[in-house]
């Protein structure tokens, strides 16, 4: 293999291995710009995403319309939870929040086992993205290159929906002053359920997107909530931005660091992220803390 | 004081009405008990939210593990050591972790426990990797005595690091050192203003709670006979932190409370259903929504009531 294809291709692998992990950082990373608490559920909403997906798939045939039916049931399931209980709980310190979404990570953890059984379970790469391409000569999965090419899809639309929509104006302006926007008339409440709701649906999204390569099982939810903080760290909590460089760095490491240093390639992942906070303590972009 | 005395009393009585299975989960509870107090150290006193504590249980873990395994050193001797071993390691931990405040600090607290539990999986000669360290004995002495290692000695031990430690914790916050930490809780600018230096105050209280959390691990090596890379796995860190929040911060037996609630429950929940974990979940969420002052609160609460 010449050097310019592998690095092209672990490069390509790194990528989709971020777009994953950008799914889930964006969503943790706008739940927390908003409403400053860290959604330690988060991993498991991940987890619901590959199971209903799963579901979905084995329901309509389908893997595309799982791709629209599970976000929405995850994203509605997420709003659900923050409008019945998470809601109580505003004007608590941190601690509660942590508490409770926590609590919520062993409750689903175990519905799911009780729903889905104990097996991961296989979901099947559409037709039109199994087999292989060839970069440079190199074989290379294409169901990969559709990954990293939704992350690059959905990181435009969601930076384009923060930026030029009604609602992602409110979502800014919550996040600055959430007083201000209620006092102007606008029900903060909902802006926060709905944000809620979008970012458990982005995790759902990589649920659904993640199944077909790793299977979905019950050990997704604490790998995931533990990448996804670590690049939601880096990038800064609450930057939109942040969590995207937070990913992609994240994966550049896991990817050429599992190939280059083995055995040391899980250790540079905290070594980064402790560097980076020592040197910038609210993350990379984020505001000093 | 009497109080103290009359729980002592009680614990030390316990071993003689339990049967043995009973003892061992009243061992585990009290490591478990001194673990989440010396947390509380950090959370309740300084608002120092740790989520990384089970790298201090970790450390102590190893290290005393290792010292069983390689030396003749005697069991009490390794425990006290592995436990100092952990307060010494944290002062460089503390170092980097207070550059930050607040969530970072928190996530500091998490990478650097997640970092070592990375490293335990690899470092084949010292931590068995994911094997982990099997067969750690319960080394004899001081002077050839042997009772340590027996069921009964091994809880009196565990029972005298307990209350050791509630007394070497309650002094600190009781000093004039406490009220330091104190201030920082309530507001750290006023007290940096005041001329105190908050982060050496941050770095000596995070070295006392590892040190003391570094014995509850220490003790749970031979223990269980095993150390293993769960011990310093992220779990392991926020099941203390409930424990911690459950039991009541800033209170220290608070704490204790909450992690024999917790092995308890547990410990019931897991004869009557494999899916204990669901119920678990409900009770934690039932504690913030309901009862936000713990146990110990729910409890002062009602002896007040009536």
């Amino acid at each position: 293999m010449d050097v310019s294809a592998f690095l092209v291709t672990q490069s390509l692998n790194a990528l989709s291995q971020a777009a994953l992990l950008f799914f889930l950082g964006c969503g943790l990373t706008l739940i927390f710009g908003i409403m400053r608490i860290v959604n330690f559920a988060h991993g498991a909403f991940f987890m619901l995403g590959a199971y209903v997906g799963w579901s979905a798939v084995g329901l309509t045939g389908s893997f595309w319309a799982a791709l629209l039916f599970a976000p929405i049931l995850v994203g509605g399931f997420g709003a659900a939870f923050e409008m019945g209980l998470l809601r109580r709980l505003y004007g608590r310190d941190g601690h509660a929040f942590l508490m409770v979404t926590f609590g919520l990570t062993l409750i689903m953890g175990e519905a799911i086992r009780l729903i889905w059984g104990v097996n991961a379970l296989q979901v099947e790469i559409p037709k039109l993205l199994s087999g292989i391409v060839f970069i440079l000569d190199e074989p290379f999965p294409i169901y990969r290159l559709f990954l990293a090419g939704a992350g690059i899809v959905v990181a435009i639309g969601i930076w384009q929906f923060l930026e030029r929509t009604r609602l992602g104006l409110l979502i800014r302006a919550t996040s600055q002053n959430a007083e201000m926007v209620h006092a102007l008339g606008t029900d903060v409440r909902l802006v926060r359920s709905a944000v809620f709701g979008i970012g458990c649906g982005l995790a759902g999204i990589g649920g659904v997107l993640a199944a077909p390569m790793v299977t979905a099982s019950l050990g997704m939810a604490p790998n995931a909530v533990i990448d996804t903080f670590v690049i939601v760290i880096i990038g800064g909590m609450g930057s939109f931005l942040g969590s995207m460089i937070g990913a992609v760095l994240v994966a550049f490491v896991q990817v050429f660091g599992s190939y280059f240093f083995p055995d040391f390639a899980m250790s540079f992942m905290y070594l980064i992220m402790a560097t980076i906070l020592v040197f910038r303590p609210g993350g990379l972009l984020g505001k000093e803390a | 004081m009497r109080m103290l005395l009359a729980v002592a009393l009680l614990l030390a009585l316990l071993p003689f009405g339990l049967p043995p299975y009973a003892m061992t989960l009243l061992t585990e509870a009290l490591i478990m008990g001194l673990f989440a107090m010396s947390l509380d150290l950090m959370v309740g006193y300084a608002r120092l939210i740790s989520f990384g504590h089970a790298a201090a249980y970790g450390l102590g873990a190893y290290t005393c593990g290792n010292i069983l395994l390689h030396t003749d050193i005697p069991l009490p001797f390794a425990v006290l050591l592995a436990g100092l071993f952990s307060g010494i390691v944290a002062i460089g931990v503390a170092w980097v972790c207070t550059q930050a405040t607040g969530v970072s600090f928190s996530m500091l607290t998490l990478a650097f426990a997640q970092l070592l539990y990375a490293v335990a999986f690899k470092w084949t000669p010292v931590t068995g990797a994911s094997d982990g360290l099997a067969g750690i004995p319960r080394s004899p002495g001081p002077f050839g005595v042997t009772w340590f290692a027996t069921k009964s000695g091994f809880y009196y031990l565990t029972m005298a690091c307990l209350i050791g430690g509630f007394l070497f914790a309650r002094a600190l916050v009781r000093s004039p050192f406490g009220a330091v930490l104190r201030g920082i809780r309530e507001n750290e600018a006023k007290t940096l203003s005041l001329g105190y230096n908050t982060r050496l105050y941050k770095i000596a209280v995070v070295a006392a709670s590892y040190m003391l959390g570094g014995l509850a691990g220490a003790l749970y090596a031979p223990f269980a006979g095993f150390a293993n890379t769960e011990l310093l796995f992220w779990l392991l860190s926020g099941q203390v932190l409930i424990m911690v929040i459950v039991g009541g911060t800033g209170t220290l037996v608070g704490p204790i409370l909450g992690a024999v609630f917790f092995l308890f429950v547990q410990q019931q929940l897991s004869t009557y259903t494999d899916s204990w974990a669901l119920f678990f979940g409900v009770i934690f969420i039932g504690f913030v929504l309901f009862a936000p002052e713990g146990i110990l609160g729910l409890a002062r609460r009602w002896t007040r009531a009536h």
